[in-house]
């Protein structure tokens, strides 16, 4: 289990979120919905260690404390962020992109069958092992991106907008292989998306975020339903009744 | 011909010293003037242990180029890290950086002129002709090729063919995303600062088998580094070690054909026409 409590994090005098707390569980998606500016993408980053937190904040994966540890160390602690913008290494090859994913000490063992199972979950790599990552389509180098962020042997991972600026036929590929990810190899995953009806339909359990406060939470399916979510999320209007 | 083959051998030791500057400044993105000075201290150091100890100066690499790596580690972590930690963006720490190691450079050149004067000095290691193609060679130039040759070549498989190799260009690359697998960017840059260190020492080095050196020319070669450094795009390493031996023949071209007294001119024209219009490298295709 992933557990977060009172994670909050300024800007300066801006404040983005005010205590935070959320949990994510193994083999589940997680989905934490908001629209733009809610403060999603700085929660992620946050928890990577790649944004400061205030003090106070706990975030504790399987029981060890990793809310003080730099962004190298929470990756061998077992939490991977595929972060906005996907972060991977553009100059390089996607084979050195997917060795680089294995560089953690936690992911040196069984390095090759990993590779194996992420060039399987995404087999349009296995062709394009050579080619250098940004010279591929944007659905690629999103496949390189969660395929390098497997490559560490994460016990939860961190998707931020997976699905932005892929069509809807890859959008809904890419959250099938996100399913399968957390099922097969019992990952943890929280995901952050705006794409609220895709996402709802493939998460266990999502958290609304709204200004930086967390304004409701439940089962993907009672979200899926709830009038709050439809109005604010998925841009229909609730017939009354 | 012959000018062709001696500004290749030439070309090959200066290929080294600006690979350690690609490593440092590409890596710990640390643009470092003082690298000159490094360059010279090895030159003195390789004399010393010939003149005082009798040591052949390719096993004196095996010493220099280890101490050449402490030296500048202890300097990346004693005066650089504190710069690179209170940086809040790479341009401030680009400027920091430059005017600090602008420093040291003096410093350092002021040190080793108060232990060696500003006398030139050399030593005569294999002074003997080598016939290869109808034209003669000193043996010493062609031997410090080879071994240029031999570590740039180790370094060329260390960084394209090991984990921790690997792990240096994608800092290179981006370091934002090398901490996203668990990179530790900090020791990374403190590691390759400080081989580049050691390779430009290694550098020095060979340079003092057949070059006449004195305290003050750090600054000089530090400015030919950096030219071959941006004509071979910055952290390229193949980029750096054609554009060195390019610079190398351009600068015996000009020696023997025109004025020897204009190489360091000829040198800076090249610098502002790459400037100019390859500013990306001449291998480097659009930023990205």
């Amino acid at each position: 289990m992933l557990e977060i409590q009172n994670v909050s994090v300024r800007y300066g005098w801006h404040q983005a979120l005010f205590d935070v707390a959320a949990n994510v569980r193994r083999g589940r998606i997680t989905v934490l919905l908001g629209t733009n500016g809610a403060g999603k993408s700085t929660f992620l980053k946050a928890l990577g260690g790649l944004v400061p937190t205030e003090p106070g904040a706990s975030v504790r994966l399987g029981g060890v404390e990793i809310a003080r540890m730099p962004a190298h160390r929470r990756v061998e602690a077992g939490l991977a962020l595929v972060p906005e913008g996907r972060g991977i290494f553009g100059k390089l090859s996607v084979a050195e992109n997917l060795h680089l994913g294995g560089f953690a000490h936690r992911a040196r063992t069984d390095e090759k069958a990993r590779l194996e199972h992420v060039l399987e979950l995404f087999p349009r790599l296995r062709e394009r092992l050579p080619q250098i990552a940004r010279t591929m389509s944007g659905g690629e180098q999103q496949m390189v991106a969660m395929g390098r962020a497997m490559m560490s042997r994460p016990d939860f991972l961190m998707l931020d907008e997976p699905s932005l600026g892929l069509s809807p036929l890859l959008s809904k590929d890419m959250f099938r292989s996100l399913r399968r990810i957390a099922t097969e190899a019992d990952i943890g995953i929280l995901l952050v998306e705006q794409n609220a009806r895709l996402s709802l339909e493939i998460a266990d359990f999502g958290y609304l975020l709204e200004n930086g406060h967390i304004v409701g939470q439940g089962p993907a399916d009672e979200l899926r339903t709830s009038p709050d979510v439809l109005r604010a999320y998925l841009g229909e209007d609730v017939v009354p009744g | 011909m012959t000018i062709l083959v001696t500004g290749i051998l030439l070309g090959g030791t200066y290929a080294l010293i600006a690979l350690g500057l690609t490593l440092q400044y590409g890596v710990a993105r640390i643009m470092n003037l003082s690298n000159g000075e490094t360059l010279v201290a090895a030159c003195f150091a390789a004399w010393l242990l010939f003149t005082a100890g009798g040591i052949n100066p390719l096993w004196g690499l095996l010493i220099i180029a280890p101490l050449g790596f402490i030296a500048n580690g202890a300097i990346y972590l004693g005066l650089l890290r504190p710069l690179v930690r209170r940086a809040s963006s790479q341009g401030m720490l680009e400027v920091d950086s430059i005017l600090a190691t602008f420093g040291l450079l003096f410093l350092f050149q002021g040190l080793m002129h108060l232990a060696f004067g500003g006398a030139y000095f050399n030593y005569q290691f294999l002074a003997v002709p080598f016939d290869f193609l109808g034209g003669s060679y000193a043996l010493n130039r062609v031997t410090a090729f080879f071994a240029a040759v031999i570590i740039a070549l180790a370094l060329y498989l260390f960084l394209y063919r090991t984990r921790i190799g690997t792990a240096v260009r994608a800092v290179a690359v981006d370091p934002d995303a090398a901490r996203l697998v668990a990179i530790d960017v900090g020791r990374i840059a403190a590691f390759a600062f400080a081989l580049g260190g050691a390779i430009t020492a290694s550098g020095g080095v060979l340079l003092s088998t057949f070059y006449t050196f004195n305290a003050s020319m750090g600054a000089v070669f530090v400015m030919k580094a950096l030219i071959i450094v941006i004509m071979g795009g910055v952290g390229d390493v193949r980029g750096a070690a054609i554009a060195a031996l390019i610079l190398g023949v351009m600068e015996t071209l000009v020696a023997s054909l025109i004025d020897p007294g204009l190489t360091l001119a000829a040198t800076y024209g090249l610098f502002i026409v790459i400037l100019l219009f390859r500013p990306q490298g001449l291998f480097g295709g659009a930023k990205g």
